[in-house]
């Protein structure tokens, strides 16, 4: 192929291979030919080559050795070489190619050019591609184009000194006196460069922005001038006088506005005008009108604006235009915390947005239901979140599952409501939620004492039809277990009676037992039902020794544990199965397992045999911990990884033989009643972390740390560190979770235990570390002083 | 201010890139390849409006042709449709009838009308009647310096 062969032939020959490894051998051979004129600095066809290489670098194969090439072709005297070499530097060099550096003298002499357009070419590339350092050497430049040009270069000027400003912020000052002045210009390239510039100047300077308060008269005065003005066929667009520029002067007048009731009664009149005189049919008006409303709701408005905002926001949701549904509803979602009333009047439209085939429409359906939900709605919305919930894509489940329960928590009517809705939505998206569903849901069933009938069955019945879903299924295997009686005794006033035989109830747990769908912490949860209904059933007691048995040597590593332990209640110790497996105690919400576990056996303690505290096993082991017999067999499971540096984890001496049954049963120590005084230790940005003292003996203090969460998302990946005097020793045991649920829902908990034998003044210091809404944040605490027990 | 501004069809094949922030080769080549999968998966009566990490994107079809452009999150997404729209025109204007061919084969001449109307990420000119006449005085220019060298442009 000819070496000089032209763009346009190239392009063609490309496009008319046949297959890829055709076009990287003609896209091969030519490159190879480019790099060769490169090297011999063949005078006429350079632009050519690089016009070429450019083709080239877009379809994606490499093209560095081009960079050069764009540096020589800029510092050429022809305006088409400028105008290629310009090109190629913005598409080739950016900042971090030291090649860029080099340019950075041919702009400067570019910038000073007699023809106009050399002139728009150095600039365009600045602003598109400049470094910090190239901004900062060229600065000077710019500011001298700005208040001595032609308005063609002067709206260049401004843009770019607007990347300059971006680049390099501390150059802000040295453009600020001229930006003032160049909002009195006509042209409204200018104008428009002049309003971006110094939205840029006040977004990073607040004593900039105080001083641009006095242009918004100004400011107003030339947005008048556009709504009023006839029609300008120059900047007209189907209807609206440069909306262009009119956009960007409403966002300049929402930072001026922002805080400030002067400035925001100087644009009242004019926002009021817009809103009304604006026609929305096209975009273009709908733009002007969007950016009018965000303005309105961010300034301190008067109430009869706001309300006629939130109304333009009402009309665009019944708009055709899918387009301006959307962003209605992302406004809406931004005010409906501040303007709650206004939004709720528009509650039926978005509701009919969840069944709009958009899935962008839905998502923001959805969040805008989410925040729309309230005590008096609750029912009808959640009606349509659950019908939403069936229907919708599989990327919002988990988002609409997870809203759909904390509403439920906030606002439920009644406990069988809130059961209801839970056990709805586990049969629907029952895969996408989360982890602590789980444990909650148990939670709320103990409490619920009079329902626990009506749950069984229902949950049975889930169970029979489909064992897919795991939270379901882990949550009915232990109800069964649970309550197992109730149901076989078949009569329940709330639904219907159905006839349930011991069998059939055995023949459900087995299945789950089996099936290859069931996950092992499922299985774990149907073994152990299988075992508790040992007590509540009177016939098939041999089917499930049968059952357990079978299990003592399975792979998994659980369920052998589980099943050999529970061989040993049936032989060894018959006589204590029935206290063992014994209805649960209401589970109270919050509470860290240990202290809770202890409560509760702390009548079944047998004998006096001394045994090592029971460290507290992590949240997500917690539901163990509702279920004695799990925690006998679940204190064995390795701990989280305390947070302290010269931590040990006690482990219990003992493995997972009938032997330890006996010793743990019999040996948790019972956690003393914690006090309900304790000394604020860290507090900000809504997280309380408090200190509880636990014991206190000559030589050792045990305290609780506790985490709650005042503010409206969750915290997560909470941690504590803790360090001591030399002296003392520590030892911090595995906190109760990881999460901090929001609104103060829950607390997590971590027990410390301070060994001191040298009586020091004991002093901690505890670092703090959490991602709160989107941040993560590090703090340390000290403490000076432990508080003394309430009873000591 | 706009991020980046893309053209493809709809088979993928990029026809036009412009990045306003800098960035690797490498992270330049996974975002294509990102709004061309996303972009093109979109079924045709949905609403013009994506999201993707912190960014908005903004896209619109135009015969065989997704423009699409990424916006930060304080932008006007319904403004930045008539930025493309706009775009558009002026492409209009300057080829007669613009199809897909015209950008393939003058691309870098789609690139020059480009830098008149946007910089830096914002727009330049309101004016439509400006542009073309700077872009025409543009190519007189490179024209009669060819013509006195008696050489083609490219």
């Amino acid at each position: 192929m000819s070496p000089s062969v032209r763009l346009q032939e190239l392009i063609r020959v490309i496009r008319s291979a046949r297959t890829q490894c055709e076009e990287r051998g003609v896209i091969q051979r030519e490159c190879a030919a480019i790099r060769e004129q490169f090297r011999q600095n063949d005078n006429g066809g350079r632009s050519h080559n690089l016009a070429k290489l450019l083709y080239v670098h877009m379809l994606g194969y490499p093209a560095h050795f081009g960079q050069m090439e764009c540096v020589r072709l800029i510092a050429s005297p022809r305006y088409s070489e400028k105008r290629i070499g310009y090109l190629g530097a913005m598409m080739l060099l950016d900042e971090k190619q030291d090649a860029s550096l080099l340019i950075t003298n041919s702009i400067k002499n570019d910038l000073s050019h007699s023809s106009q357009y050399v002139q728009s070419l150095a600039l365009c590339t600045l602003a598109c591609m400049g470094s910090a350092e190239m901004c900062r050497d060229l600065a000077p430049e710019i500011e001298r184009l700005l208040k001595a040009s032609n308005s063609y270069i002067k709206k260049k000027a401004t843009l770019c000194a607007v990347h300059i400003i971006r680049k390099v912020p501390e150059l802000g000052e040295m453009f600020t006196p001229s930006a003032h002045s160049l909002l009195s210009e006509k042209n409204h390239g200018v104008l428009h460069g002049a309003v971006v510039l110094i939205t840029e100047l006040c977004e990073r300077n607040t004593q900039t922005l105080d001083n641009f308060r006095k242009a918004v008269p100004e400011l107003v005065q030339i947005m008048k001038g556009l709504v009023m003005s006839g029609y300008s066929p120059e900047h007209n667009v189907a209807g609206i006088s440069d909306p262009f520029l009119q956009v960007r002067i409403l966002r300049l007048l929402r930072i001026l506005g922002r805080n400030n009731d002067r400035a925001s009664d100087a644009m009242n009149d004019l926002l009021a005008q817009v809103a009304t005189n604006t026609d929305s049919t096209k975009t273009a008006g709908s733009a002007v009108l969007y950016e009018t409303v965000l303005t309105v709701m961010d300034i301190r408005s008067e109430s009869g604006l706001r309300v006629l905002a939130v109304n333009i926001l009402g009309r665009f949701l019944l708009n055709n235009d899918r387009n301006i549904r959307y962003i209605s509803m992302t406004s809406l979602l931004k005010i409906v915390q501040t303007d709650h009333n206004a939004v709720q009047r528009h509650r039926g439209t978005i509701v009919d947005c969840l069944k709009d085939q958009d899935a962008s429409v839905q998502r923001r359906a959805l969040e805008l239901s989410l925040a729309l939900v309230s005590s008096v709605n609750i029912r009808s919305l959640m009606k349509e979140l659950l019908l939403f919930l069936s229907t919708c894509p599989p990327e919002l489940r988990a988002h609409a599952a997870s809203g759909i329960f904390i509403a439920a928590e906030k606002y439920a009517p009644s406990q069988r409501w809130h059961i209801d809705t839970i056990l709805h939505v586990l049969t629907t998206a029952g895969s996408d939620v989360r982890d602590e569903t789980v444990p909650n849901l148990i939670q709320l069933i103990t409490s619920a004492s009079e329902l626990h009938c009506y749950t069984v069955h229902k949950l049975y019945r889930a169970l029979v039809t489909d064992i897919s879903q795991q939270p379901l299924v882990q949550v009915a295997c232990w109800c069964i277990g649970e309550y197992g009686d109730l149901l076989l005794k078949g009569d329940c006033e709330e639904t219907e009676p159905v006839q349930v035989t011991e069998d059939d109830v055995l023949d459900a747990l087995e299945t789950v037992l089996q099936s290859h769908m069931s996950s092992p912490a499922t299985r774990a949860f149907a073994l152990t039902a299988t075992m508790k209904l040992s007590t509540r059933i009177t016939e098939n007691v041999d089917r499930i020794r049968s059952i357990v048995s079978i299990y003592g040597s399975c792979i998994d590593v659980e369920l052998q544990q589980r099943a050999v332990e529970y061989n040993a209640l049936f032989r060894k110790y018959d006589h204590m199965r029935a206290a063992v497996l014994e209805r649960m105690p209401v589970i109270d919400k919050g509470q860290t397992n240990g202290e809770m576990s202890a409560n509760n056996i702390k009548d079944l303690e047998q004998t006096d045999v001394k045994i090592p505290e029971v460290p507290l096993p992590s949240n997500q082991l917690c539901l163990e911990v509702c279920d004695l017999l799990d925690l006998l067999g679940g204190s064995e499971e390795p701990l989280q990884p305390s947070q302290a540096p010269p931590s040990s984890v006690p482990t219990p001496s003992s493995t997972g033989t009938g032997q330890d049954l006996l010793d743990l049963l019999g040996g948790v120590c019972p956690a003393p009643v914690p006090v309900v005084t304790g000394v604020t230790v860290y507090e900000k940005n809504g997280l309380t972390v408090t200190l509880q003292c636990d014991q206190r003996t000559e030589t050792s203090v045990t305290v609780s740390l506790l985490a709650s969460n005042s503010t409206d998302s969750d915290i997560t990946s909470f941690s504590l560190q803790a360090a001591v005097p030399k002296s003392v020793q520590l030892q911090m045991k595995a906190p109760s979770g990881d999460v901090v649920p929001a609104h103060g829902a829950g607390q997590v908990t971590q027990t410390v235990i301070l060994m001191n034998p040298n009586k020091v003044n004991l002093k901690m210091r505890v670092r703090v570390s959490y991602s709160s809404q989107g941040s993560f944040c590090q703090d340390t605490a000290q403490i000076d002083s432990f508080p003394t027990t309430a009873w000591s | 201010m706009m991020r980046f501004l893309l053209l493809f069809s709809r088979q993928g094949k990029l026809r036009l890139q412009k990045w306003f922030t800098p960035l690797p080769e490498r992270e330049r080549k996974k975002i294509v390849r990102d709004m061309t999968t996303l972009v093109l998966a979109r079924k045709p009566r949905t609403c013009n409006f994506l999201h993707w990490k912190d960014l908005k994107i903004v896209y619109k079809r135009y015969a065989s042709l997704y423009f699409c452009c990424a916006l930060e999150e304080q932008e006007n997404e319904l403004l930045a449709l008539e930025i493309l729209h706009r775009y558009v025109e002026l492409l209009d204007k300057y080829f007669g009838n613009v199809c897909e061919l015209d950008i393939i084969f003058n691309f870098e001449k789609a690139y020059f009308i480009l830098d008149e109307f946007l910089m830096g990420g914002e727009v330049q000119e309101t004016s439509k009647q400006s542009i073309a006449n700077s872009i025409e005085a543009s190519d007189m220019l490179q024209e009669t310096m060819e013509e006195y060298m008696s050489k083609p442009a490219f």
